[in-house]
């Protein structure tokens, strides 16, 4: 591949090129290191010790952190975890079904297609502070717009607390991120699907396929690696919802919608037990890591299947 | 019809032959495509109502009084402008935007000053991949894992709190995004380009600079731009790093002010869609730029 072009024929200039390569490579390895391996060695440290946001590093107590979020003591932590892939898992198999239908509609028109486009990427753009301030309001037992259509139309007598009640509030938190995730999984399915030639297609329609069938045996077949890759892109993305949380639920009610990563902040900051917090991180950090590891392989092994 | 007779209309009679092949549908065909049309064109239709209608919502509540907000429903009698000036007035919103924007767009500046050379390194460097995945990996990591480290280092060297500070954070963050846009950039560029750069006696810096950079501009745009959207939208570094007024950007501000009984749901709606404003310009005079970059990043 073209790639290697960058040590050719042994000229002179190849020694300072590679260097020069390096040189501006340079400043991206210390921002890793400042963003990457700083903070991890920082955080396993701190998860041996009693801490606070005043005194880090205040007392070295071993394993206690631990033994207390796996062994005893600690009942929110775990479940937080589980939870956290149950919803990410959820919201990513949902958004790439929903996705893939959508770019599979876009494909389909040509002109109304781009005004799609455009909406689609309202969602897509807006802070997730204000998803979540958008879907508060359009909840909210008092004043939201769902509530009130509900009640006009009599479908219940008294307002439903979306947002306060179980299963309500984690589904809640699921259609919000829905909103917001789906036309990414649109936008990048339909550049997927334009990989497939159009006369791959256009052969099997004269041949009498209908579309079920072009889309089963030769789109999703021939885009199954990028699929793959979009779908792990949202999971990891999933993984790392924050903002959503602290706005629609905080947590609640009880702990029922608390995920591990909003678990971890607030262990830290509301409770400012910094230390319990860093062990929760690297659990978290190795949680997420085994969750997403065999899509990666399986991506890795798909795509080497298809080329 | 087989697969034969199709490659042999393909080779005898070319196009004509498709399009005689396609005119001689029967009509029911025609209609029930017809139908199909229709039904796709409902499903844009419903599919654009679900990612309006918040936003909608969120429009008219800006409209309405406090009354008429908890009725619930989505047009009012009587519009009001109350809000609008009211929400200004009492929340210093301009200020809050100011800083976002200032934040966002200087740090998506200096995400591009460092990815952009970088990325071009990487696909350049025979090992350069390896870099590559280590990078990207870097974002598999939730950022809260960063989130206490970064905290104390901020607060060491007296960044809490800071334009800088908060710069700088976004500057890194956004860097491994940016790795990934550019790739599918830069792996477009013909890499004999550089080469005969090369034979002709440029270095590889001023080969990158000169050949390579112009020709990048697209990519350039579109990263920066979602570099800069990223940072704009960020809140958990944010609401850690930038506590004080005179930093604090807009999606803390907004985080503080739900709960905030003087501030009701129209004035909450109006801080909430003035906030997205400058987003939804970008994306509206940009959108064949984001979308391509998007589009870039994931098929390579």
């Amino acid at each position: 591949m073209e790639l290697h072009l960058a040590r050719p024929r042994g000229s002179g200039g190849d020694g300072s090129r590679v260097r020069a390569a390096w040189l501006m490579l340079l400043p991206v390895l210390l921002g890793l290191l400042v963003f990457a391996v700083y903070p991890s060695i920082y955080v396993v440290g701190l998860s041996f010790t009693k801490s606070t946001l005043g005194q880090p590093f205040k007392a070295w107590i071993g394993w206690s952190n631990y033994r207390w979020l796996l062994f005893g003591g600690d009942e929110i932590f775990v479940p937080s975890l589980l939870r956290a892939a149950l919803f990410s898992f959820g919201v990513a198999l949902v958004e790439l079904w929903l996705g893939l239908w959508l770019a599979l509609l876009l494909t389909s028109l040509q002109r109304a297609g781009r005004l799609v486009r455009s909406i689609m990427l309202l969602p897509l753009m807006t802070p997730p502070v204000l998803v979540g301030i958008a879907w508060k309001l359009l909840l909210a037992p008092g004043g939201g717009l769902v509530n009130g259509k509900l009640l006009s139309l009599g479908l219940v007598d008294t307002p439903v607390s979306f947002l306060g009640t179980q299963p309500w509030a984690l589904l809640s938190v699921m259609v919000a991120d829905a909103w917001q995730w789906t036309p990414f999984v649109a936008i990048l399915g339909y550049a997927a699907l334009r990989q497939v030639p159009d006369d791959i297609i256009e052969a099997a329609l004269l041949d009498g396929a209908n579309e079920r069938a072009v889309f089963w045996k030769i789109q999703l077949p021939m885009t199954a690696p990028l699929l793959l890759a979009i779908f792990v892109l949202r999971l990891i993305m999933a993984f790392k919802t924050f903002d959503l949380l602290y706005i629609l639920t905080f947590g609640g009610p009880g702990s029922s919608t608390d995920m591990a990563g909003f678990t971890i902040w607030r262990t830290a900051l509301r409770n400012f037990d910094v230390g319990a917090a860093a062990a929760e991180t690297v659990l978290f950090a190795g949680f997420v890591s085994v969750a997403i590891l065999p899509f990666l392989w399986l991506h890795r092994r798909v795509e080497r299947n298809a080329s | 019809m087989t697969v034969s007779t199709v490659v042999e209309r393909g080779r005898f009679g070319g196009k004509g032959a498709t399009r005689r092949g396609k005119a001689s549908i029967p009509t029911a065909e025609a209609e029930s495509s017809f139908v199909r049309r229709g039904l796709s064109l409902l499903g844009v239709g419903l599919y654009a109502g679900f990612f309006l209608l918040p936003i909608a919502f969120l429009i008219s509540l800006t409209f309405k009084t406090r009354d008429e907000v908890l009725l619930g429903q989505f047009f009012t009698s009587k519009p009001t402008l109350e809000n609008w000036w009211k929400a200004f007035e009492f929340i210093n919103l301009t200020g809050f935007i100011g800083h976002s924007v200032l934040i966002a767009s200087l740090s998506a500046v200096l995400t591009l000053a460092l990815a952009t050379p970088a990325t071009y390194a990487v696909t350049r460097l025979q090992h350069g991949e390896l870099v590559g995945s280590l990078v990207l990996s870097s974002y598999i990591a939730p950022p809260v894992v960063a989130l206490l480290p970064l905290f104390f280092l901020m607060r060491w060297l007296g960044l809490l709190n800071s334009f800088a500070g908060m710069i700088l954070v976004y500057g890194l963050m956004n860097v491994p995004v940016a790795y990934w846009l550019l790739r599918g950039f830069i792996a477009k560029i013909p890499a004999a380009l550089d080469e005969a750069a090369w034979v002709d006696g440029a270095g590889f810096f001023k080969t990158f600079l000169v050949i390579s950079l112009p020709l990048l501009v697209p990519g350039i745009v579109a990263t920066g731009l979602i570099s800069l959207i990223l940072a704009y939208n960020e809140f958990l570094f944010a609401s850690l790093f930038a506590q004080d007024d005179s930093v604090r950007g807009l999606t803390v501000a907004i985080s503080l002010f739900q709960g905030d009984r003087f501030v009701n749901f129209g004035q909450m709606a109006v801080a909430s869609i003035a906030g997205i404003v400058p987003v939804y310009l970008i994306a509206l005079f940009f959108q064949n730029h984001l979308i391509g970059g998007l589009m870039s990043g994931s098929v390579k």
